[in-house]
């Protein structure tokens, strides 16, 4: 039986072959396949509090983000509608219940930093 | 004239809208052209997907309810008040309070709500999973079946061609079940039985309401040794002799019905006289593009209230509330809509505890199965976990 059995390849098989052996003759090969094996590895070893805590952290600061992002546009267009206020002016800011609100926050927010120094 | 949005019912949807619409309209909101107000009939906003969860004590519930005030943008004026009345010729609604909101553009997204009464004694014998009370209800059964059998029903709306709240849910939660049991130690002496009913929206005597993944599913459970069936269309429960009852003629025993109950529109909804849905269910006849309810000019709808034949999902809205959002900036900047809805729903099904599958389909094209992986599920969880309320927020 000498016949040669030609294996038929798809044109994208094809394709793969041809960057896969660049890839080796290289030498990169030896890297992606660390690299890969570190990803699966990562995946392997992650586990399902780990991916609580860390998404934790991420709504935290996406809250912040958003606490923040929103109160400076909305600082930003009061100040812009009104004049800058006279002393009377601020003790009317100050029986705003918001502006009370946001105050106590702020006072707190230097409570919560003080407990950490 | 400034002109008035307003937008009922304070969860995915509305919130979603709520908050792209400021985004998009800030310029208007500025200038003091136009002003956004929320009602809803709560102080709270609930994750709901969650409740999935707590079905088998894989978390406690608290961390998926949020103050609806923080996850909404400063420019948005929000009120606890349970919209009662629905005026679409004078364009105002009225709240219980008795106040009235008038309005230039609605957006209608009160959701749905399971209705289990609807079933002749599925509220007394059966369980769901579809709120948190009825998910910590079947989590303590599941917490003590040491044997027995668990029968998993799924009703579909009277109106045809309409799905029940997130399709994917029974078979998330059969299969979760089935790791859940295996993880007591207490599989083998539990029979675990998926039914189906004979007509699911396109599907007839499937184990999916899409083709595709009806056809892959009974490999799936087989290997799970979960028994499968379909032609079971649940329409009557005995609560004391613990048997649930078929439309097509057939009984069967259990010792837990997990059910899928019958769903419909919330009750404002259903009282509006704008629904035409069989027997009351009240889903809102929607343009399948625009997103405007049929008729209606100025009055928008998304999320699960609509009578669309897409996922009742938070995969759904996600696509939805930038084509609302987007055709209400239009109108009030050229007079007219610019935006098409194109049926995508996104989302990542819990295939067991640990495994999670991602799923893309539109208006055209069914949902592909793909295998599931642990890095899907970890995604899908961080979602439940965090993602979703930035994604509420309207910052992804
Ligand atoms: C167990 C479970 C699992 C799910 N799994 C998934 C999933 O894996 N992926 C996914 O994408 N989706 C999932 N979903 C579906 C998703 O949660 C819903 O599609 C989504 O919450 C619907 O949003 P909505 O805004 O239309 O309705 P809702 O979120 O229900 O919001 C309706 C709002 O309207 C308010 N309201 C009601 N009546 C009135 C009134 N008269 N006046 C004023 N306000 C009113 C309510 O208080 C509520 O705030 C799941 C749902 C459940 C229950």
């Amino acid at each position: 039986m000498s016949e040669k059995v030609e294996v038929l390849k798809s044109k994208e098989m094809q394709a793969l072959e041809e960057k896969m052996t660049m890839l080796v003759q290289t030498g990169r090969i030896d890297n992606l396949i660390d690299l890969l094996a570190v990803v699966s590895d990562n995946i392997e070893m992650t586990t399902q509090p780990m991916v609580e805590k860390m998404i934790g952290t991420v709504d935290n600061m996406a809250t912040a983000g958003f606490v923040t992002e929103n109160a400076v546009r909305y600082a930003k267009r009061e100040t812009d509608k009104n004049e800058v206020p006279s002393l009377f002016g601020m003790l009317k800011l100050l029986k705003d219940k918001d502006t009370r609100k946001g105050l106590a926050f702020v006072l707190n927010l230097t409570k919560g930093i003080g407990r950490q120094l | 004239m400034k002109k008035k949005i307003l937008i009922v019912g304070g969860g995915t949807a509305g919130t979603m809208t709520a908050n792209n619409l400021a985004k998009k309209l800030m310029p208007e909101i500025d200038r003091g052209d136009v002003e956004i107000t929320m009602i809803s009939n709560s102080k709270y906003h609930y994750y709901r997907p969650g409740a999935m969860y707590v079905a088998f004590h894989k978390s406690e519930g608290h961390e998926f309810v949020r103050d609806q005030r923080s996850l909404l943008m400063p420019e948005i004026e929000f009120i606890v008040d349970a919209a009662v009345e629905i005026n679409t010729n004078r364009n105002f609604v009225k709240g219980q309070s008795g106040k009235r909101y008038e309005y230039d553009f609605m957006v209608l997204a009160t959701g749905c709500e399971a209705a289990p009464e609807r079933i002749p004694g599925l509220k007394e014998g059966g369980d769901w999973f579809y709120t948190y009370e009825g998910a910590r209800k079947l989590a303590e059964k599941f917490q003590t079946i040491k044997n027995g059998r668990v029968l998993i029903t799924v009703n579909f709306p009277k109106t045809p061609n309409i799905p029940h709240q997130c399709g994917i849910a029974p078979v998330e939660t059969t299969i979760m079940l089935h790791d859940y049991l295996k993880e007591k130690g207490v599989r083998e002496n539990i029979e675990i039985v998926y039914t189906y009913p004979t007509e699911a929206q396109s599907v007839h005597n499937g184990l999916f309401l899409q083709e595709p993944t009806s056809k892959v599913l009974p490999a799936i459970f087989d290997e799970m040794d979960i028994k499968h069936k379909t032609g079971f269309t649940l329409n009557k429960v005995d609560p004391a002799k613990k048997v649930a009852y078929s439309e097509e003629g057939e009984e069967m025993e259990f010792d837990i019905l997990m059910s899928t109950p019958p769903f419909i529109a919330s009750k404002v909804i259903r009282e509006s006289g704008l629904s035409k849905a069989l027997d009351g269910e009240g889903w809102l006849p929607t343009d399948r593009k625009t997103l405007k309810v049929k008729g209606l000019d100025n009055v928008y709808t998304l999320g699960d209230t609509v009578d669309l034949p897409v996922s009742k999902a938070g995969g759904t809205i996600h696509n939805q509330t930038d084509v609302v959002a987007d055709n209400i900036a239009s109108e009030l900047r050229y007079g007219y809509p610019t935006e098409s809805y194109d049926g995508l729903v996104i989302a990542i099904a819990q295939m067991g505890l640990s495994c999670g599958m991602p799923l893309w389909y539109d208006y055209e094209e069914d949902v592909q199965p793909t295998p599931c992986s642990k890095l899907g599920s970890f995604v899908r969880k961080g979602f439940n976990k965090g993602i979703y309320w930035a994604a509420a927020r309207g910052m992804i």
